[in-house]
């Protein structure tokens, strides 16, 4: 058998057809790749636009609940009477003001704790604290007992 | 259509930019009012007032932390995306 026999032959209108049909689906390739370049664009105008909207005014609230004259104003007034019912209670001047000291830390640790969410930072878990603690106290006795 | 979709991004974009320069401009402020209200309640209550600005200290350094995050998440995106 020759090899000529087993290919199909084609009249020279089905080849043209066939020559057409390539060309269509060419295009049709080229337009739907062109498509999806387009619907890209449009929807990464789309999340450009809700972004520049809406990151401001988020990062405008996160600043505005730390950051205002009112937020100082409660804090003050927090830490005022912390201060005072220290004061009140006997405490030492000096010793109060520390201990306000310390309680306004709190805040600022806060920010620690954020800092570390956002840097991807692990933080300790219960029982690595508790194994932190017993650490420590097992090291003060050793120095006691010294 | 391309154009315009073009245009706008630039437009958001700048949006953005300019929103975050303002902010980042106020901040300087709000953090100035937000300790000196701060420092007006502590003295009301009898607390001195050199040890009142010592306290509010901490806003100050509650801002550089804020200000490091967000320089340092940037600084790490950037390198991100040379790579």
């Amino acid at each position: 058998m020759r090899r000529d026999e087993q290919l199909p032959r084609f009249s020279p209108d089905s080849k043209t057809v066939i020559c057409n049909k390539l060309k269509e689906f060419k295009e049709a390739n080229e337009m739907s790749e062109e498509k999806k370049k387009k619907e890209d664009v449009e929807e990464l105008r789309e999340v450009l636009s809700v972004v520049s909207k809406e990151v401001p005014a988020l990062i405008k609230g996160m600043i505005e609940s730390v950051f205002s004259e009112e937020a100082g104003r409660n804090m003050g007034k927090a830490a005022a009477a912390f201060y005072k019912g220290l004061k009140e209670a006997g405490m030492p001047e000096q010793t109060a003001v520390k201990m306000t000291e310390n309680y306004i830390s709190v805040f600022t640790s806060l920010s620690d704790v954020m800092k570390n969410a956002v840097r991807g930072r692990k933080i300790p878990k219960g029982e690595e604290i508790g194994e932190e603690i017993s650490r420590k106290i097992k090291e003060k006795l050793a120095e006691e007992s010294q | 259509m391309k154009i315009y979709s073009i245009l706008s991004i630039t437009g958001s974009i700048i949006r953005l930019i300019n929103s975050l320069l303002v902010l980042w401009l106020t901040l300087r402020w709000k953090v100035r009012t937000a300790r000196r209200a701060f420092e007006r309640e502590l003295i009301e209550q009898g607390m001195a007032a050199k040890d009142a600005r010592r306290l509010s200290a901490n806003y100050s350094k509650m801002k550089n932390q804020i200000m490091s995050v967000f320089k340092g998440s940037l600084r790490k995106n950037r390198a991100r995306i040379s790579f």
